[in-house]
């Protein structure tokens, strides 16, 4: 694996029960990515996009095939090692924001710290910071239900970044906002993309944000169908 | 880490913590409340019994038997020394009983007359009404019930029949002067109690007494003859018995208002800990380990259990303490249906209830908290994440 590989995945297939046989997920899946990379999962519904996107995560199991995240095999490590993986390394975001309905912006974005066990001074410093981030500031008081939409996924985001993980996956973060708040949410992805040097994967069929995809890994059926690098004015 | 985010839920959830919090102290209370009630009726039927027939104890004659009337003729003489002296320092109260027939309205009924010293301040009957009335032949004391049966009021008069010392059968009129409320029944039901000296001239045994009761702390005496002294042990004997064979009722009512209060805090539980299945695959999806999971909504539990108890403590501890200050009045009057009890109840909440009900609901509120958390951090994150129903 080269020293840049985040994600290394070789032959993956994921097979799910259905009544009395299997649906095949994701067949012979090969992949690799690398740091620093923002990478979309694109694919209609039921191509695959976010089993494979659980997978990397260590949400879900392989049925078969290798998968390597952060040069650490997913294959044989336990529930423990994969919450541990996940912790230090690794951030979420979801399509349906998954906030703590009874903490405040502030206590959301710090959960990961805490889990963590960075001490409280250095944890005060670094939510105020990923709340900057996102430019919710004046918002790190509320609770999610006094937030809008476009606002609980900026908090979403301060949480998936706030203890600076190497890999950060977002499973169709745009598909409950609208055209304005999914380009500004995708301007700051691309921004800390770029100042924090974090890795993003994207599972999506959001035609916006493929305009700021520097990566397009298609999926289709569970087969990867086409990966494409495309080339960024600024980038 | 755990008890800080655990703490945490518990404030965020504002309305749902006060539930949870709510069902659990009200089963709390409830089991310690009817638990209480129940042993202050068995604690007051003791008292009410001590108060008012055994107070520190009794010499019996060495014949008297309560239970076996045909010997009452026989279990009668004159006082032994040490236990005459205690009745002259008026610190026991001599009573004769005997076999006697009363005829209410006609109705021949066969009773227990009892001659007490009427000036006696050692047991709690209004025996001083007999010295009160001296114009009636026989001054007679009776007991609610035994009025409510015999149909007999406030001077009444009836004919009583009795056997005195000769083995001769007299009559005369006796008039009830007095009828007393009392939760003792051994003391109402199928007795009558008349003045000691006028007991003595009926039935021809001067200076006679049957048993003696002592007032309490009095230590027992030496010069007893053939008496018999029997202490406060022996004479609630029966009621012990009552209250061991009530025992396992008790128990089962106990165990019932557990399971009620179980099912209610774990349907509470329950539905608050499924509900947040997509907040446990949320939780893991950022790293918490399941361990760590079953460990934060246990503790969770943990402290609502606490809050319970300070919650039982305040404000129910108040109703607690005022009911077993002040007694709660019975809503209706059993003595109607034939049972003598207390018109107000006074619960008894010893240490013992406290503590077992205190453990037993700590220990409930746990392991509801901890079952439904282990099998909900046993799904899949992604079955969590997308808050599927566990089964």
């Amino acid at each position: 694996m080269e020293n840049n590989t985040v994600i290394s995945i070789q032959n993956l297939v994921k097979r799910f029960p259905v009544g009395g046989d299997f649906f095949t997920a994701l067949k012979n899946v090969d992949l690799d990515l690398h740091r620093g990379e923002f990478t979309g999962l694109v694919g209609p519904s039921g191509s695959g996009k976010t089993t494979l996107l659980n997978i990397i995560g260590g949400l879900d199991s392989v049925s078969e095939g290798t998968v390597r995240v952060l040069d650490q095999s997913l294959d044989n490590t336990s529930h423990n090692e994969r919450a541990k993986l996940r912790r230090k390394y690794m951030g979420f975001i979801f399509q349906s924001y998954n906030l703590l309905p009874v903490y405040t912006v502030f206590e959301n974005v710090e959960l990961p710290l805490i889990l963590n066990k960075i001490d409280s001074d250095e944890r005060i410093k670094k939510v105020n910071q990923a709340i900057e981030w996102v430019g919710l500031t004046s918002k790190r008081n509320s609770k999610p239900s006094m937030l809008s939409g476009g606002e609980c996924q900026r908090t979403a985001i301060a949480r998936a970044l706030v203890h600076q993980p190497v890999l950060v996956m977002a499973d169709e973060p745009t598909a409950n906002l609208d055209a304005e708040n999914s380009h500004n949410i995708m301007k700051i992805l691309t921004k800390l993309n770029k100042e924090l040097d974090t890795s993003f994967v994207f599972a999506t069929h959001d035609e916006k944000i493929m305009g700021y995809l520097k990566r397009i890994i298609r999926l289709e059926d569970g087969k990867i169908i086409k990966d494409e690098k495309i080339k960024r004015k600024d980038s | 880490m755990l008890f800080k985010i655990a703490f945490k839920n518990l404030l965020g959830a504002k309305l749902r913590t006060f539930l949870n919090v709510l069902v659990t102290s009200i089963s709390f209370f409830m089991i310690i409340f009817v638990s209480g009630l129940y042993d202050g009726m068995r604690q007051h039927a003791k008292q009410v019994t001590i108060d008012t027939e055994i107070a520190g104890g009794a010499y019996w004659h060495p014949m008297y038997d309560p239970m076996d009337p045909l010997l009452f003729e026989d279990a009668h003489s004159t006082l032994p020394p040490g236990i005459d002296s205690l009745v002259q320092e008026k610190k026991a109260v001599p009573v004769l009983v005997s076999q006697a027939a009363i005829y209410p309205h006609g109705r021949i009924m066969p009773v227990v007359m009892k001659g007490i010293d009427p000036n006696q301040n050692i047991i709690n009957m209004p025996t001083e009404v007999l010295v009160k009335n001296k114009n009636t032949d026989i001054p007679v004391l009776i007991g609610r019930e035994m009025a409510s049966k015999t149909k007999l009021e406030m001077g009444d008069s009836f004919t009583i029949r009795w056997l005195d010392a000769d083995g001769t059968y007299d009559a005369d009129e006796g008039t009830v002067i007095h009828i007393m409320d009392t939760e003792n029944f051994k003391i109402d039901i199928g007795q009558i109690w008349v003045p000691i000296e006028k007991a003595r001239e009926m039935l021809e045994m001067k200076n006679e007494v049957t048993y003696v009761s002592y007032a309490k702390e009095e230590k027992e005496v030496n010069d007893l003859g053939t008496w018999v002294h029997r202490d406060v042990d022996y004479l609630i004997q029966d009621i012990e018995a009552a209250i061991e064979a009530d025992k396992p009722g008790n128990q089962i009512m106990f165990a019932i208002l557990l399971c009620l209060a179980a099912i209610g805090i774990f349907n509470a539980q329950v539905l608050s800990i499924f509900r947040r299945g997509k907040e446990i695959g949320t939780l893991m999806a950022i790293g918490m380990t399941r361990s760590k999971v079953v460990a934060l909504f246990t503790m969770e539990g943990g402290i609502n259990a606490v809050l319970a108890s300070a919650l039982t403590v305040f404000p129910f501890g108040i109703i607690l303490w005022w009911t077993a200050e002040y007694g709660i009045p019975m809503p209706i009057d059993y003595t109607e249906m034939g049972f003598l009890m207390a018109t107000r109840l006074i619960p008894v909440y010893s240490m013992g209830l406290i503590v077992i009900t205190t453990i037993l609901v700590f220990v409930i509120v746990i392991t509801v908290s901890y079952l439904p958390s282990r099998k909900i951090s046993k799904m899949k994150p992604t079955d969590a994440l997308r808050g599927k129903i566990v089964s």
